[in-house]
């Protein structure tokens, strides 16, 4: 093994997380939240940290249905993170659009925007749905390192 | 100074946490709702599902094979409505909630089932094998009624219930 | 030259450099560790903040349209610079002297304020209004905190100064010695108050929850770091590390020295910051909230700069009339 793909597996251990909230209802981001917070869950066993700014991101949590009105700043959110990044879908809304599918009012599913990864349907997921879904999308940021 | 016997018994009893994603995950709930089985051998065909769904995640589909059923794990709310409205409970939530999956699978992350043809006893019609809608009739049919009632296209099905003196 | 080598090599490797970084870095995965504990959680390895560093080096740095770009990317540069220089300067007991041409304490302490100065300027050169709103209430603090300290490193050099008969000492490596001799500061009930200003001032100056308020992830966004990403990231991460070190060693020498040499010197000294650490940072950043600037701005003004004045004053006439 070369010194830089062990310089990469060393790196694979501190994922950031950040997470976009584009029009969600609130019922994901207080799932996040949960699995962010209390010591029954505790994500920072994996090395993971929520970072208040997109520029330290590494992977990216989207939760909510895009709606038109988010779309363009949730957009440009997603350009300041630097690469290389991992996205999730958190909750059926950005998947598929959930129970707002097909309103005129909402761009869902936010794959034809942003480049998805991993999705967590739910709606909202339990919370070790998403350490399953953030444990899925670090395979994938351990490969793109 | 609370926080200070707070502190003493965190250390003591050691951390709460959950082993998963490294461990086995704890028991889940039994009426945690979460991904939906379907039975065709105890569907009744009523598509009281697919119009009640609040998110359309559930279709029925006519092919020449039968009737296919697809519910779509991915815009699926797990709001638990088909399952209560589900006369035979063919419909069925699981407390399985490993539904997390790569944008590759995200297609595949439906529940299939196929309510097959079948060509009539009496008739040689065709129709589809569903379980029969025998809720109302009274007197109740017998087990083997059932059997014998399930073999026929909806017509005869409807002259079975007939010849037994109650609109069905 | 051989001495050029060797303030290179205690600029570089050990005590500063690669020693203080390794040190620095251990110290805040021990104090994640430790706080996770605390509050009933497992925690990340000790090596988490080795890992964070070296995937800050894997990322791209990016540079926002409105940033003054060579101001951008020198701040990190410049308080890395300053505090690996700092670190040098600072002795250990019985294990490390610093070269005198280095420096002394009054060059410590204005190297000490660079840190601070590398954020500000960052954050008002990002051109982020969060940055702007970060360098406004670090540059709060600093004044508020920055007094008390230069009082408080007068009344050691006073204190030790006097009692060997001559003027203050600006010396490290002479209050040191003096305190191998006769004793740690921390057990002289004159310096208790120098002591416990020095203790209100390092969590201020490190960034730590109760006075966090420039960094205040959950206000501004971490402020002046907002617009950074990348190896740039990484820099400030290695400097706020080598800052803890930097602190936690000058309180060390200022109060604490031990009267022990070689190996077990160096052991007993890292083992004074670990416990400085443990009990200094982790405890109270789990059990306090955040300040706000104006009440940080009011404490400070009020009992920090209050015992230093007094720790001076106490110093001066003791020494003084012990002298007499």
């Amino acid at each position: 093994m070369t010194v830089l793909a062990r310089l990469k597996n060393l790196a694979a251990r501190s994922p950031w997380l950040y997470r976009i909230n584009a029009g969600s209802c609130n019922g994901c981001d207080v799932e996040l939240a949960t699995t962010a917070l209390i010591p029954r869950y505790d994500v920072e066993r994996l090395g993971i940290q929520y970072c208040g700014s997109p520029r330290h991101a590494d992977i990216v949590l989207i939760t909510g249905p895009l709606t038109k009105h988010v779309l363009e700043a949730a957009t440009r959110i997603y350009a300041e993170i630097p690469d290389p990044k991992v996205t999730v879908a958190v909750g059926v809304c950005p998947i598929s659009g959930g129970i707002y599918r097909e309103s005129y009012a909402v761009c869902a599913p936010i794959d034809q925007y942003f480049p998805v990864d991993v999705n967590i349907p739910g709606c909202p997921p339990r919370p070790p749905a998403i350490i399953e879904g953030v444990a899925k999308a670090l395979e994938i940021w351990r490969q793109r390192l | 100074m609370n926080f200070l016997s707070l502190f003493a018994r965190n250390l003591r009893r050691g951390p709460y946490t959950e082993p998963f994603p490294f461990g086995p995950p704890s028991p889940t709930p039994k009426r945690l709702r979460g991904r939906i089985a379907f039975d065709a051998a105890t569907c009744e065909g009523c598509l009281l599902c697919e119009k009640l769904c609040p998110s359309g995640a559930i279709k029925f589909t006519r092919t020449p094979e039968g009737m296919t059923f697809d519910c779509w794990h991915p815009t699926c709310v797990f709001c638990g409505t088909c399952e209560f409205y589900c006369p035979t409970k063919a419909i069925h939530q699981t407390n399985d909630w490993h539904l997390a999956h790569f944008q590759s699978e995200k297609f595949g992350m439906t529940e299939h089932g196929l309510i097959p043809n079948l060509v009539c006893a009496d008739c040689g019609g065709k129709g589809l094998n569903t379980v029969p809608n025998t809720a109302k009739v009274r007197p109740p049919l017998s087990a083997e009624e059932v059997v014998q009632l399930r073999a026929r296209c909806p017509k005869c099905r409807n002259k079975f219930l007939k010849s037994r003196g109650k609109k069905p | 030259m051989a001495n050029s080598y060797a303030i290179l090599i205690a600029v570089l490797l050990f005590p500063g450099g690669l020693f203080a970084l390794a040190l620095g870095l251990t110290l805040k995965g021990a104090d994640r560790r430790v706080a996770a504990r605390l509050q009933g959680r497992v925690g990340p390895p000790l090596t988490q903040p080795f890992f964070d560093i070296v995937k800050l080096g894997f990322k791209r740095t990016m540079v926002p349209d409105t940033a003054s770009e060579t101001v951008f990317l020198a701040a990190p540069l410049v308080g890395t610079a300053s505090m690996l220089l700092a670190v040098a300067l600072i002795p250990i007991a019985g294990v490390y002297n610093p070269d005198p041409q280095i420096g002394n304490l009054l060059v410590l302490l204005y190297l000490l304020a660079i840190p601070g100065v590398a954020l500000m300027i960052a954050g008002s050169a990002s051109g982020s209004p969060y940055g702007a709103i970060g360098f406004s209430r670090e540059m709060a603090l600093m004044l508020a905190y920055e007094g008390p300290i230069v009082l408080v490193v007068i009344a050691v050099a006073l204190r030790t100064g006097l009692a060997e008969g001559h003027f203050p000492t600006f010396s490290l490596a002479e209050i040191v010695h003096y305190q191998q001799a006769h004793g740690a500061f921390v057990l002289d009930p004159v310096m208790w108050p120098a002591a416990a200003a020095f203790a209100f001032f390092y969590p201020a100056n490190l960034g730590i929850v109760p006075f966090d308020i420039p960094e205040a992830e959950t206000e501004v966004l971490e402020g002046p770091l907002l617009e950074y990403s990348g190896p740039a990231l990484a820099l400030f991460k290695i400097m706020s590390a080598l800052k803890a070190v930097v602190v936690l060693s000058l309180g060390v020498a200022l109060f604490m020295p031990l009267p022990l040499t070689g190996g077990v010197g160096l052991a007993a000294w890292v083992g004074q910051q670990l416990v400085l650490v443990l009990i200094g940072v982790t405890a109270v950043r789990v059990s306090r909230g955040r300040m706000r600037i104006d009440q940080a701005f009011v404490f400070f003004l009020k009992w920090p700069l209050l015992l230093s004045a007094a720790s001076l004053a106490v110093a001066a006439y003791y020494t003084a009339g012990g002298a007499l």
